[in-house]
Protein backbone atom coordinates (compact mmCIF):
# COMPACT_ATOMS: atom_id res chain seq x y z
CA UNK A 1 0.00 0.00 0.00
CA UNK A 2 2.87 2.49 1.18
CA UNK A 3 4.75 2.01 -2.52
CA UNK A 4 1.28 2.11 -3.98
CA UNK A 5 0.69 5.44 -2.68
CA UNK A 6 4.34 7.08 -2.80
CA UNK A 7 4.63 5.94 -6.42
CA UNK A 8 1.75 5.88 -9.05
CA UNK A 9 -0.52 7.45 -7.35
CA UNK A 10 1.28 10.33 -6.06
CA UNK A 11 2.17 10.76 -10.36
CA UNK A 12 -1.65 9.99 -11.09
CA UNK A 13 -2.58 12.91 -9.20
CA UNK A 14 -0.09 15.24 -10.37
CA UNK A 15 -1.13 14.06 -13.64
CA UNK A 16 -4.88 14.81 -13.24
CA UNK A 17 -4.10 17.65 -11.61
CA UNK A 18 -1.96 19.29 -14.51
CA UNK A 19 -4.13 18.10 -17.58
CA UNK A 20 -7.27 19.55 -15.22
CA UNK A 21 -6.25 22.51 -14.70
CA UNK A 22 -5.10 22.72 -18.31
CA UNK A 23 -8.29 22.09 -19.52
CA UNK A 24 -9.81 24.27 -17.25
CA UNK A 25 -7.89 27.09 -18.53
CA UNK A 26 -8.51 26.22 -22.64
CA UNK A 27 -12.24 25.65 -21.69
CA UNK A 28 -12.29 29.00 -20.83
CA UNK A 29 -10.62 30.38 -23.73
CA UNK A 30 -13.07 28.85 -25.82
CA UNK A 31 -15.95 30.30 -23.70
CA UNK A 32 -14.72 33.90 -23.68
CA UNK A 33 -13.68 35.74 -26.67
CA UNK A 34 -10.90 38.90 -26.86
CA UNK A 35 -12.46 42.21 -26.60
CA UNK A 36 -11.22 45.49 -27.45
CA UNK A 37 -10.91 47.44 -24.19
CA UNK A 38 -13.36 50.73 -24.00
CA UNK A 39 -11.45 53.77 -23.90
CA UNK A 40 -12.64 57.41 -23.80
CA UNK A 41 -10.48 59.38 -25.98
CA UNK A 42 -9.64 63.19 -25.64
CA UNK A 43 -10.93 64.94 -29.14
CA UNK A 44 -8.46 66.71 -30.69
CA UNK A 45 -9.45 70.39 -31.77
CA UNK A 46 -12.06 71.96 -29.96
CA UNK A 47 -12.36 75.26 -27.91
CA UNK A 48 -9.46 76.87 -26.87
CA UNK A 49 -8.13 76.04 -23.44
CA UNK A 50 -8.75 77.90 -20.32
CA UNK A 51 -8.77 77.96 -17.18
CA UNK A 52 -7.68 74.06 -15.79
CA UNK A 53 -10.33 72.32 -13.97
CA UNK A 54 -9.74 71.50 -10.48
CA UNK A 55 -8.04 68.60 -9.50
CA UNK A 56 -10.60 65.77 -8.94
CA UNK A 57 -10.57 64.55 -5.52
CA UNK A 58 -8.29 61.32 -4.68
CA UNK A 59 -8.80 58.95 -1.74
CA UNK A 60 -5.73 58.05 0.28
CA UNK A 61 -4.75 54.54 0.36
CA UNK A 62 -6.07 53.92 4.07
CA UNK A 63 -9.55 55.67 2.89
CA UNK A 64 -9.73 53.72 -0.10
CA UNK A 65 -8.44 50.19 2.44
CA UNK A 66 -11.10 51.19 4.56
CA UNK A 67 -13.99 51.31 1.88
CA UNK A 68 -12.64 48.34 0.65
CA UNK A 69 -14.09 44.30 1.75
CA UNK A 70 -10.60 44.93 3.36
CA UNK A 71 -12.12 47.73 5.61
CA UNK A 72 -15.18 46.05 6.51
CA UNK A 73 -14.42 42.19 6.66
CA UNK A 74 -10.45 42.78 7.86
CA UNK A 75 -10.25 39.63 9.77
CA UNK A 76 -11.42 37.29 7.49
CA UNK A 77 -9.58 38.79 4.59
CA UNK A 78 -6.32 38.63 6.74
CA UNK A 79 -6.96 35.03 7.86
CA UNK A 80 -8.41 33.76 3.80
CA UNK A 81 -4.97 35.53 2.30
CA UNK A 82 -2.89 33.62 4.89
CA UNK A 83 -4.32 30.73 4.31
CA UNK A 84 -4.99 30.33 0.97
CA UNK A 85 -0.97 31.79 0.38
CA UNK A 86 0.41 29.53 2.82
CA UNK A 87 -1.28 26.29 1.10
CA UNK A 88 -0.02 26.66 -2.08
CA UNK A 89 3.43 27.50 -0.36
CA UNK A 90 4.07 25.32 2.28
CA UNK A 91 4.28 22.39 0.58
CA UNK A 92 6.52 23.60 -1.64
CA UNK A 93 9.47 23.78 1.04
CA UNK A 94 8.85 21.31 3.15
CA UNK A 95 12.19 19.05 4.10
CA UNK A 96 10.42 15.53 3.45
CA UNK A 97 8.39 16.53 0.23
CA UNK A 98 12.00 18.24 -0.91
CA UNK A 99 13.64 14.66 -0.26
CA UNK A 100 10.99 12.68 -2.15
CA UNK A 101 11.81 15.03 -5.35
CA UNK A 102 15.43 14.50 -4.88
CA UNK A 103 14.74 11.16 -4.97
CA UNK A 104 12.86 10.44 -8.09
CA UNK A 105 14.58 13.53 -10.04
CA UNK A 106 17.78 14.35 -8.48
CA UNK A 107 16.36 18.16 -8.18
CA UNK A 108 14.40 19.74 -5.77
CA UNK A 109 12.94 23.17 -4.47
CA UNK A 110 14.90 24.93 -1.36
CA UNK A 111 13.57 23.73 1.31
CA UNK A 112 12.77 25.66 4.63
CA UNK A 113 13.86 24.36 8.43
CA UNK A 114 11.09 21.53 9.45
CA UNK A 115 10.20 23.44 12.35
CA UNK A 116 9.56 26.28 10.72
CA UNK A 117 7.17 24.57 7.78
CA UNK A 118 6.07 22.83 10.81
CA UNK A 119 4.30 26.37 12.32
CA UNK A 120 3.34 27.31 8.37
CA UNK A 121 1.30 23.94 8.73
CA UNK A 122 -0.35 24.92 11.96
CA UNK A 123 -1.81 28.35 10.82
CA UNK A 124 -2.94 26.69 7.62
CA UNK A 125 -5.04 24.66 10.13
CA UNK A 126 -5.98 27.62 12.50
CA UNK A 127 -7.16 29.21 9.28
CA UNK A 128 -9.32 26.28 8.39
CA UNK A 129 -10.44 25.93 12.30
CA UNK A 130 -11.77 29.79 11.35
CA UNK A 131 -13.35 29.07 7.98
CA UNK A 132 -15.13 25.86 10.01
CA UNK A 133 -16.15 28.02 12.71
CA UNK A 134 -17.77 30.65 10.55
CA UNK A 135 -19.79 28.02 8.18
CA UNK A 136 -21.13 26.62 11.66
CA UNK A 137 -21.67 29.92 13.53
CA UNK A 138 -22.32 33.25 11.39
CA UNK A 139 -25.91 32.83 10.37
CA UNK A 140 -25.06 34.42 6.30
CA UNK A 141 -22.18 31.96 5.89
CA UNK A 142 -25.05 28.92 7.53
CA UNK A 143 -27.96 29.85 5.11
CA UNK A 144 -26.08 29.18 1.84
CA UNK A 145 -23.94 26.17 3.64
CA UNK A 146 -24.29 22.60 2.31
CA UNK A 147 -22.79 19.32 3.32
CA UNK A 148 -20.25 19.78 0.16
CA UNK A 149 -18.55 22.89 1.70
CA UNK A 150 -17.26 20.97 4.19
CA UNK A 151 -16.48 18.23 2.25
CA UNK A 152 -14.49 20.75 0.58
CA UNK A 153 -12.87 22.06 3.85
CA UNK A 154 -11.83 18.59 4.56
CA UNK A 155 -10.21 17.78 1.73
CA UNK A 156 -7.87 20.97 1.58
CA UNK A 157 -7.12 21.15 5.25
CA UNK A 158 -6.65 16.92 5.26
CA UNK A 159 -3.47 17.34 3.94
CA UNK A 160 -2.03 19.65 6.37
CA UNK A 161 -3.80 18.00 9.21
CA UNK A 162 -2.23 14.16 8.88
CA UNK A 163 1.26 16.22 7.80
CA UNK A 164 0.84 17.84 11.27
CA UNK A 165 0.52 14.39 13.05
CA UNK A 166 3.10 12.48 10.87
CA UNK A 167 5.47 15.14 11.80
CA UNK A 168 4.94 15.27 15.28
CA UNK A 169 4.61 10.88 15.01
CA UNK A 170 1.23 11.35 16.63
CA UNK A 171 -0.88 8.54 16.09
CA UNK A 172 0.70 5.48 13.90
CA UNK A 173 2.92 6.81 12.42
CA UNK A 174 2.69 3.97 9.17
CA UNK A 175 -1.01 4.91 8.56
CA UNK A 176 -0.79 8.30 9.34
CA UNK A 177 1.77 8.82 6.55
CA UNK A 178 -0.29 6.91 4.25
CA UNK A 179 -3.34 8.67 4.94
CA UNK A 180 -0.84 12.39 4.70
CA UNK A 181 -0.34 10.79 0.89
CA UNK A 182 -3.61 9.52 0.15
CA UNK A 183 -4.77 13.47 1.23
CA UNK A 184 -2.58 15.64 -0.87
CA UNK A 185 -3.57 13.64 -3.72
CA UNK A 186 -6.63 13.30 -3.27
CA UNK A 187 -6.74 17.54 -2.83
CA UNK A 188 -4.64 17.64 -6.11
CA UNK A 189 -7.15 15.76 -8.21
CA UNK A 190 -10.63 17.23 -6.80
CA UNK A 191 -8.84 20.82 -7.50
CA UNK A 192 -9.99 21.43 -11.17
CA UNK A 193 -13.01 19.53 -10.86
CA UNK A 194 -14.63 20.47 -7.78
CA UNK A 195 -15.49 23.86 -5.83
CA UNK A 196 -11.53 23.97 -5.20
CA UNK A 197 -11.76 25.18 -8.84
CA UNK A 198 -11.90 28.53 -8.13
CA UNK A 199 -8.04 28.44 -6.91
CA UNK A 200 -7.15 28.59 -11.05
CA UNK A 201 -10.37 30.49 -11.72
CA UNK A 202 -9.99 33.40 -9.08
CA UNK A 203 -6.70 34.01 -11.51
CA UNK A 204 -8.48 34.16 -14.61
CA UNK A 205 -11.84 35.92 -13.06
CA UNK A 206 -9.94 38.64 -11.40
CA UNK A 207 -6.92 39.32 -13.95
CA UNK A 208 -8.34 38.23 -17.53
CA UNK A 209 -12.22 38.74 -17.64
CA UNK A 210 -13.23 42.60 -18.24
CA UNK A 211 -15.17 43.80 -15.55
CA UNK A 212 -15.57 46.36 -12.79
CA UNK A 213 -12.99 44.84 -10.44
CA UNK A 214 -10.60 43.65 -12.75
CA UNK A 215 -7.14 43.11 -11.27
CA UNK A 216 -3.95 43.80 -13.69
CA UNK A 217 -4.12 45.80 -16.51
CA UNK A 218 -7.89 45.58 -16.57
CA UNK A 219 -8.72 42.38 -18.58
CA UNK A 220 -9.06 41.46 -22.13
CA UNK A 221 -12.00 39.16 -22.16
CA UNK A 222 -15.49 38.60 -22.08
CA UNK A 223 -17.58 35.47 -22.36
CA UNK A 224 -19.13 34.52 -25.53
CA UNK B 1 -46.74 37.32 -6.17
CA UNK B 2 -46.85 38.56 -9.87
CA UNK B 3 -48.22 36.70 -12.84
CA UNK B 4 -49.65 37.93 -15.87
CA UNK B 5 -52.15 34.74 -16.78
CA UNK B 6 -53.27 32.15 -14.34
CA UNK B 7 -52.01 29.83 -16.83
CA UNK B 8 -50.72 27.09 -13.83
CA UNK B 9 -48.53 25.06 -17.14
CA UNK B 10 -44.08 26.14 -17.08
CA UNK B 11 -42.65 25.34 -20.67
CA UNK B 12 -39.38 23.59 -19.14
CA UNK B 13 -37.92 23.38 -22.88
CA UNK B 14 -38.25 26.95 -23.24
CA UNK B 15 -36.47 27.66 -20.07
CA UNK B 16 -33.84 24.82 -20.79
CA UNK B 17 -32.78 26.94 -23.88
CA UNK B 18 -32.29 29.83 -22.35
CA UNK B 19 -30.13 27.70 -19.50
CA UNK B 20 -28.05 26.02 -22.06
CA UNK B 21 -27.53 29.29 -24.09
CA UNK B 22 -25.84 30.77 -20.94
CA UNK B 23 -24.47 27.60 -19.91
CA UNK B 24 -20.72 28.00 -19.51
CA UNK B 25 -21.07 31.37 -17.48
CA UNK B 26 -23.59 30.05 -15.44
CA UNK B 27 -21.64 26.85 -14.87
CA UNK B 28 -18.54 28.38 -14.16
CA UNK B 29 -20.24 30.96 -10.91
CA UNK B 30 -21.87 28.65 -9.11
CA UNK B 31 -18.91 25.62 -9.39
CA UNK B 32 -16.48 28.95 -8.65
CA UNK B 33 -18.58 30.56 -5.48
CA UNK B 34 -16.86 29.77 -2.35
CA UNK B 35 -19.63 30.31 -0.33
CA UNK B 36 -18.17 33.01 1.62
CA UNK B 37 -20.32 35.41 2.15
CA UNK B 38 -18.08 38.22 1.91
CA UNK B 39 -20.32 40.05 -0.98
CA UNK B 40 -22.82 40.08 2.15
CA UNK B 41 -21.67 44.00 3.20
CA UNK B 42 -21.22 45.31 -0.51
CA UNK B 43 -25.54 44.65 -0.78
CA UNK B 44 -27.28 47.58 0.24
CA UNK B 45 -30.72 45.76 0.85
CA UNK B 46 -28.54 43.36 3.34
CA UNK B 47 -27.70 46.11 5.27
CA UNK B 48 -30.86 47.53 5.60
CA UNK B 49 -32.70 44.09 6.71
CA UNK B 50 -30.43 44.13 9.19
CA UNK B 51 -28.16 41.75 7.70
CA UNK B 52 -30.66 39.17 6.94
CA UNK B 53 -28.62 36.38 5.07
CA UNK B 54 -31.55 36.19 2.59
CA UNK B 55 -30.42 39.46 1.19
CA UNK B 56 -27.15 38.12 0.48
CA UNK B 57 -26.09 38.61 -3.39
CA UNK B 58 -24.48 34.65 -3.50
CA UNK B 59 -27.50 33.74 -1.55
CA UNK B 60 -29.95 35.39 -4.09
CA UNK B 61 -27.98 33.90 -6.82
CA UNK B 62 -27.87 30.75 -5.76
CA UNK B 63 -31.11 30.01 -4.81
CA UNK B 64 -32.64 31.75 -8.30
CA UNK B 65 -30.45 30.76 -11.37
CA UNK B 66 -28.91 28.29 -8.78
CA UNK B 67 -32.47 26.64 -8.16
CA UNK B 68 -33.32 26.42 -12.09
CA UNK B 69 -29.79 25.05 -13.38
CA UNK B 70 -29.79 22.43 -10.85
CA UNK B 71 -33.29 21.42 -11.54
CA UNK B 72 -32.79 21.57 -15.53
CA UNK B 73 -35.56 24.01 -15.56
CA UNK B 74 -38.23 21.53 -14.19
CA UNK B 75 -39.90 24.24 -11.39
CA UNK B 76 -43.39 24.71 -11.60
CA UNK B 77 -45.20 27.97 -11.18
CA UNK B 78 -45.18 28.48 -7.74
CA UNK B 79 -40.99 27.66 -7.45
CA UNK B 80 -40.79 30.34 -10.47
CA UNK B 81 -43.06 33.01 -8.59
CA UNK B 82 -40.57 32.28 -5.28
CA UNK B 83 -37.52 32.90 -7.93
CA UNK B 84 -39.48 36.24 -8.79
CA UNK B 85 -39.97 37.41 -5.12
CA UNK B 86 -35.80 36.68 -5.24
CA UNK B 87 -34.70 38.55 -8.11
CA UNK B 88 -37.17 41.13 -8.27
CA UNK B 89 -37.95 41.94 -4.67
CA UNK B 90 -35.00 41.24 -2.74
CA UNK B 91 -32.42 42.77 -5.54
CA UNK B 92 -32.79 46.10 -7.59
CA UNK B 93 -29.97 44.71 -10.15
CA UNK B 94 -27.96 48.42 -8.85
CA UNK B 95 -25.07 45.91 -9.90
CA UNK B 96 -22.76 47.40 -6.60
CA UNK B 97 -22.58 43.72 -5.21
CA UNK B 98 -18.80 42.27 -5.05
CA UNK B 99 -17.37 38.78 -5.79
CA UNK B 100 -13.90 38.46 -4.02
CA UNK B 101 -13.96 35.65 -6.90
CA UNK B 102 -14.68 37.93 -9.81
CA UNK B 103 -18.36 36.12 -10.24
CA UNK B 104 -20.53 38.63 -11.86
CA UNK B 105 -23.56 38.64 -9.68
CA UNK B 106 -26.19 40.78 -11.79
CA UNK B 107 -25.97 39.15 -14.73
CA UNK B 108 -26.86 35.55 -12.84
CA UNK B 109 -30.17 37.65 -11.38
CA UNK B 110 -30.62 39.57 -14.77
CA UNK B 111 -30.85 35.89 -16.09
CA UNK B 112 -33.55 34.83 -13.97
CA UNK B 113 -35.16 37.44 -15.08
CA UNK B 114 -35.16 36.73 -18.18
CA UNK B 115 -36.38 33.16 -17.38
CA UNK B 116 -39.28 34.19 -15.58
CA UNK B 117 -40.49 36.77 -17.92
CA UNK B 118 -40.49 34.18 -20.55
CA UNK B 119 -42.97 32.29 -18.29
CA UNK B 120 -45.25 35.88 -18.00
CA UNK B 121 -44.00 35.57 -14.12
CA UNK B 122 -42.70 39.51 -13.46
CA UNK B 123 -42.74 42.02 -10.89
CA UNK B 124 -46.02 44.22 -11.18
CA UNK B 125 -45.71 47.36 -9.83
CA UNK B 126 -49.06 48.42 -9.63
CA UNK B 127 -50.04 45.18 -7.36
CA UNK B 128 -47.52 46.21 -4.81
CA UNK B 129 -49.72 46.01 -1.40
CA UNK B 130 -49.02 49.55 0.29
CA UNK B 131 -48.37 50.01 3.33
CA UNK B 132 -51.60 50.76 5.46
Amino acid sequence: MYDLVRGPFVWVAFIVFIVGTVYQVVRFYALSRETSPFRLTKPTGGPPKTEAPPAEPVLTFGQRMRLSIAGTSPVMITVTTVFHVLLVLTPIFVLGHNVLWDLAWGVSPPSLSEAFTDVLTLIVIAGGVYFLGRRLFMARVRAITSAYDYAILAIATAPFITGFLAYRHIFDYDTVIILHMLAGEIMLIAIPFTKLVHMPFFFINRFLLVHENTFGAGGTRIWR
Amino acid sequence: MSSANNDTTVDTEAIREVLDANRAKMKTALRVCAHCSLCAESCFLFHVHDGDPRYMPSHKFINSIGRLYKKKGRVDREGLEEISEIVWRRCVLCTRCYCPLGIDIPEMIALARNICRSQDVYFQWDQLEQPA
